[in-house]
């Protein structure tokens, strides 16, 4: 008997002929099938941006916090040995990371260093300094747990009656907390509505696959193909289109960002932030490709579950 | 092998397609499903095939009562039979031996046994050497031969051909018959739905002939198609 050259052997498995199905189907139609690509892209691209950009200013938020400190000032009766003790002793608090102590000569050497008012200082006689203890709060998840965290401890030392007094500005990051916050609850929105509308769009090109595939469909159940059989292709076609519409997304969400990059930091710079925008990591890319292949199956997953009539009945 | 039992099919319209059908097949039979188009030869191969259901009564195949077949089954009792069509259901954006292989690739078989069955299966129909082609490049009794390569691929104990050589002349009918005689005496029991008159006198086998969905021979259809007949052809 002749020996046949045939294709891989993988094409003759139940799941490689379904692959290989769905691959010849989008090969078939290759410009309906890149325009199709093109629009999933477009339409996964934006939130792709407004993700990458939301992760960038959380990032500076949570930055900015991070480096946020208390000064606490001691009452003028504390010697210089119980300070650092009290110092050495916050530091034990698991609410904060790192105290500094500044002992009152410390204070008044600074002072003097970044002022013209030695000659007054001199006329006092004495050093008019408390000591301070700069307290930095321990990290956490998000800015608002931060200042949540620092402006406790505020209170909380507030109430020591070797305290003074204690300085603490968290209300500017409040302020883009909020701002921000706002921005990522638009931005979701704005993020659902455009992830279900590809998400139709790929149960819609879908269905179209099937309504295309109705006669090998036809003749693979006369052969005795199970359900399974029959819809394996149309789950694969939904998969092949969420990755490659999500690959699309992701190169098209990439080159956007990069051209928004030059002008955000220079805009950064003059207003002399050490903030940067970030370029997506290779992490996010694809983390973007998985989330649309994901939308991909479940777009396939929809249109064969959703009920079809009898592709063989003829009554 | 197949059993019907009082079976009735109407349509949505309550119009009877098949009315109180009762007949025996034997195992190993080779029997010609007969009468005028519209008769319901088609629509009792459906039943077999189980793509229809019965309105009433009952059939059995085999040792499956269809009454009690779950429709999850039905896939596997389909690729127990095989089936031959009038316009043969050929796949075109495939070679033959794609087509041939797909009751095989449906069934879960191992690569090396569908390049083994398939190639047998071409051979037997003498288009071994144009395993590759695409079959509409092949003529109506090629294309024809490959429809019953496939069908009996994998190794049906029943084969029903749905007016087979409808569309074909009578040298290559003819031929075509043979080939299923082959199949049959090997085994394989065939039921033939044809009205083509010079084929039915050409092969001397049990008729079951249908008229306006009932069986006009019902009377002796169980005296004919019990008996297992030797193929006997008339040339």
């Amino acid at each position: 008997m002749k020996e046949p050259v045939l294709g891989s052997r993988w094409n003759y498995t139940q799941r490689g002929y379904a692959l290989t199905q769905s691959i010849r189907q989008l090969r078939q139609r290759s410009a309906a099938t890149l325009l199709t690509l093109f629009v999933l892209g477009t339409t996964l691209a934006l939130p792709a941006v407004f993700w990458f950009g939301s992760a960038s200013l959380s990032n500076l938020v949570n930055g900015s916090v991070g480096e946020e400190s208390l000064t606490v000032y001691l009452s003028l009766d504390v010697p210089d040995l119980e300070g650092a003790a009290l110092a050495k002793e916050w530091q034990e608090h698991p609410a904060i990371r790192k105290t500094t102590y500044v002992s009152r000569d410390e204070a008044l050497a600074l002072f003097q260093e970044q002022t013209d008012l030695q000659d007054a200082i001199a006329a006092l006689g004495s050093n008019p300094l408390p000591g301070a203890i700069v307290v930095y709060p321990s990290s956490s998840d998000s800015a608002s747990a931060m200042a949540e965290n620092a402006e406790a401890l505020a209170a909380r030392f507030n109430q020591m009656q070797t305290v003074e007094r204690v300085q603490i500005d968290l209300d500017w990051v409040r302020k883009l907390q909020s701002a921000l916050n706002l921005f990522q609850i638009i931005v979701s929105l704005l993020a659902i509505f455009l992830t279900l509308t590809g998400l139709l769009v790929i149960g819609n090109t879908v269905r179209l696959e099937l309504l295309r595939r109705q006669r090998e469909m036809q003749v693979s159940t006369l052969l005795g193909a199970s359900r399974s059989f029959l819809n394996r292709p149309i789950v694969y076609t939904g998969t092949l289109y969420g990755l490659l519409g999500g690959a699309v997304a992701a190169v098209l969400a990439t080159v956007s960002y990069s051209f928004i990059k030059t002008p955000a930091d220079q805009l950064a710079a003059q207003y002399a932030s050490p903030f940067r925008l970030a370029l997506p990591s290779a992490g996010q890319f694809l983390t973007i490709v998985a989330v649309c292949t994901l939308l991909g199956l479940i777009g396939g997953l929809m249109t064969v579950l959703r009920p079809s009539p009898s592709i063989l009945t003829n009554r | 092998m197949i059993s019907f039992q009082h079976v009735s099919l109407a349509y949505r319209t309550g119009q009877l397609a098949l009315d109180d059908l009762s007949f025996h097949l034997r195992s190993g039979s080779f029997t010609f499903l007969t009468g005028h188009s519209g008769a319901g030869k088609s629509s009792l191969l459906r039943l077999i095939a189980r793509l229809e259901k019965p309105t009433s009564g009952e059939i059995q195949v085999g040792n499956t009562a269809y009454s009690t077949l779950k429709t999850r089954q039905e896939p596997k009792l389909r690729r127990q039979m095989g089936i031959v069509f009038q316009d043969n259901q050929l796949l075109y954006d495939r070679s033959v031996f794609d087509n041939v292989a797909l009751p095989l690739i449906i069934g879960g078989y191992k690569f090396k046994d569908i390049k083994t069955r398939v190639m047998a299966a071409l051979e037997r129909v003498n288009l071994a050497s144009r395993y590759a082609e695409n079959p509409i490049n092949l003529s109506g009794g090629e294309q024809q031969r490959v429809g019953i390569a496939r069908a009996v691929v994998a190794r049906p104990k029943l084969l029903l051909a749905d007016e087979p050589t409808g569309n074909l002349d009578a040298e290559i009918s003819e031929e075509i018959m043979k080939l299923l005689l082959q199949f049959n005496a090997s085994g394989v029991s065939v039921l033939f739905a044809t009205h083509d008159r010079e084929l039915l006198n050409s092969f001397k086998f049990p008729q079951l002939v249908l008229e306006a969905g009932r069986l006009s021979n019902a009377s002796d259809a169980s005296l004919h198609l019990h008996a297992k007949q030797a193929p006997e052809t008339v040339s």
